[in-house]
């Protein structure tokens, strides 16, 4: 039986030699690898997303264990993996709404939702309601997840919403909103599924609506 | 009595050495590493190859040869006058002159009666027009919210006839796009009587965030930049990115990235006009590294906007920059702090045109008309630093001295 907890808790603390060896332990025993990748890595980068809320490790680190951890899942576990192991959670668009070209925060989101489990298709800045209800008829997403920095760009969250309920998709997919001026009660004006202020709230929110 | 215009330039984080320094560092970064560009600009890139600067298409990037891209920045004027429509609030913006005012895109406000925080609406922002038109040492109206009860596309008329309407100091704000550059253009110049008028004493000018941080062209921007530039109207070439997420951590590495930004931009605009009044917009910032928030009130900012202002002197144009940026959600200790150092710094810094100075709260997102009236003081009384104190004969009054260790008095003489 091997001690996916350690793995977890490694990872979470960066000690990056320690979970290659734990990693390689487990498969030796025989662990599958969708099981290390759940309980193991998974659960470690929730413990850090965690940390991230409750502002006790600093995001450079938190990029930091998540990119290590993509190098731990492509060069030990992905031969290893089924389709669809790596993504329980379904697939989600992401864009930085037409006008505003701030993507810090949403790449944040994407990297922690991809850490969580998550397929992102990532359509980058400055993205037209058309190109996104393009991709949602091409990609067929369970979620979509719209950013915005600015104040004045913000509108732009309704505009594209409407598009997606004019075209006829709203019912398909759960719609997430975020940005530095996005709240709640904006959320619920532009008919929005869900709003998270950070990442790594994002992540649980966005868990919660896949399920 | 309001002390507006004062020289500054009492704190100058950087040595001459380390000023000429970080300038050929921002050179060097224009010649090797050069600007990115976003779609739709060729006309611009054309006209950027025939003033010495080198395209490359395939890899969509600027690079800037020093001596080429300096000949253009010389043109920019050391002095840039912003008019008051009344004549009554002119801003002198040259050397280490000092003037303060309001800045943002605020959309939400603490409400009056509930002390809650909700939308801005277009009643707001001419009741703080008119609020700030009364406080002194706020010396120029930049429109600290947006109008959230009208549509998006009736904001750049709306914004400007509301700040005109509100105040006679002088109006700066941004525009959406073309269409409401000229309306805005139209309403200024029915406000001056013409358009010739207008030109000759812009009360109202515009802020163009030109630059994506790192180093990139932003198309919309620019577009708006050099069209404000072919109108006369001053322009503010704002760039602000956050050390740590879109410029490096390092101090000297953010004023570096932000000052070779602000030298293409400048350059940029002398090729349409030689001559046009522009304003060095670099806002070097800082993030938040525990959730990546704008940490405006942090002391490295009051130190980077200082610095920024003597490498924007150094190229001998005037510069527009930030002080008083808070996390704080309310007026608080914590706003009262951040917001006098940072004020204090800018002005003992010799900043020429300080936004966000007055009413700003939560990372730019909300304000609050009691905010304006405190920070009006928080201005008022780092404007008196710069006064300095006077030691003629009348001050040094030894008369005073004589007659009270007589046995008068200080408090009756």
């Amino acid at each position: 039986m091997s001690d996916f907890v350690q793995i977890a808790e490694n990872l979470a603390a960066g000690n990056k030699p320690r979970v290659r060896e734990l990693v390689q332990l487990a498969l030796d025993q025989g662990e599958s690898a969708k099981k290390i990748l759940d309980e193991g890595l998974m659960k470690g980068m929730g413990i850090v997303g965690g940390m991230m809320e409750r502002e006790e490790i600093m995001i450079p680190e938190v990029l930091d264990v998540a990119q290590f951890m993509s190098h731990v899942i492509n060069e030990m576990l992905k031969p290893l993996l089924l389709e669809g192991d790596m993504n329980p959670y379904g697939k989600v668009v992401f864009a930085t709404v037409q006008g505003d070209v701030h993507d810090i925060g949403k790449n944040l989101v994407i990297m922690m939702l991809e850490g969580a489990g998550f397929q992102v298709i990532d359509l980058g800045i400055d993205v037209p309601p058309e190109t996104i209800v393009e991709s949602i008829r091409e990609n067929q997403p369970n979620m979509l997840g719209l950013s915005a920095l600015l104040t004045t760009t913000m509108p732009m969250i309704k505009t594209t919403i409407d598009h997606v309920i004019d075209s006829g998709l709203r019912d398909q997919i759960k719609i997430l909103v975020g940005g530095a001026p996005v709240d709640q009660e904006f959320a619920d004006e532009v008919g929005a599924d869900g709003y998270a202020p950070d990442a790594s709230s994002a992540t649980q929110l966005a868990k919660s609506l896949a399920n | 009595m309001s002390h507006k215009g004062l020289q500054g330039g009492h704190y100058r984080p950087l040595s001459c050495e380390q000023v000429e320094s970080l300038h050929a560092a921002a050179l060097s970064v224009l010649e090797k590493t050069g600007f990115s560009y976003e779609a739709g600009l060729d006309e611009t890139l054309e006209m950027m190859e025939e003033f010495g600067m080198r395209v490359d298409r395939e890899d969509s990037r600027i690079y800037f040869p020093r001596e080429q891209l300096m000949e253009l920045v010389s043109k920019a004027p050391k002095r840039v006058v912003l008019y008051s429509r009344d004549g009554k609030n002119d801003l002198y913006l040259e050397d280490d002159r000092v003037y303060l005012g309001t800045g943002g895109a605020a959309i939400k406000i603490l409400d009056l009666e509930t002390g809650e925080a909700r939308h801005t609406t277009l009643q707001d922002l001419y009741n703080l027009g008119r609020l700030v038109d009364q406080l002194d040492n706020i010396h120029f109206f930049l429109r600290p919210c947006i109008p959230k009860d009208i549509p998006e596309a009736l904001y750049d008329e709306n914004v400007f006839y509301a700040c005109l309407k509100s105040t006679a100091k002088h109006v700066m704000a941004g525009v959406n796009d073309f269409d409401g550059f000229h309306k805005m253009m139209d309403i200024a110049s029915m406000v001056a009587g013409d358009l010739e008028n207008l030109k000759a004493r812009p009360f109202v000018s515009v802020i163009a965030s030109f630059a994506i941080s790192p180093m990139r062209l932003c198309t919309h921007s620019t577009r708006i930049m050099l069209e404000a530039v072919r109108h006369q109207i001053p322009v503010a070439l704002s760039c602000a990115p956050m050390a740590g997420v879109s410029s490096p951590i390092t101090m000297a590495g953010t004023l570096v990235q932000t000052h070779a930004e602000q030298l293409a931009g400048i350059a940029i605009c002398q090729m349409i006009q030689p001559g046009a009044a522009v304003l060095y917009g670099g806002i070097p910032g800082r993030a938040n590294l525990w959730n990546l928030g704008y940490q405006g009130g942090s002391v490295e900012c009051g130190m980077m906007n200082a610095a920024i202002h003597q490498l924007a002197d150094h190229i001998k144009v005037p510069n527009y920059n930030s002080s008083g940026l808070t996390d704080a959600k309310i007026p608080d200790a914590q706003a009262g702090w951040e917001k006098a150092m940072t004020t204090m710094l800018a002005a003992m810094g010799g900043s020429n045109y300080v936004h966000h100075a007055a009413g700003m709260l939560n990372c730019m997102i909300t304000v609050a008309h009691e905010q304006f009236v405190i920070d009006d003081e928080i201005i008022g009384l780092s404007c008196k630093v710069l006064a300095g104190i006077p030691t003629d004969p009348e001050h040094l009054a030894l008369d005073v001295i004589d007659d009270a260790a007589r046995g008068a008095d200080f408090i009756k003489s």
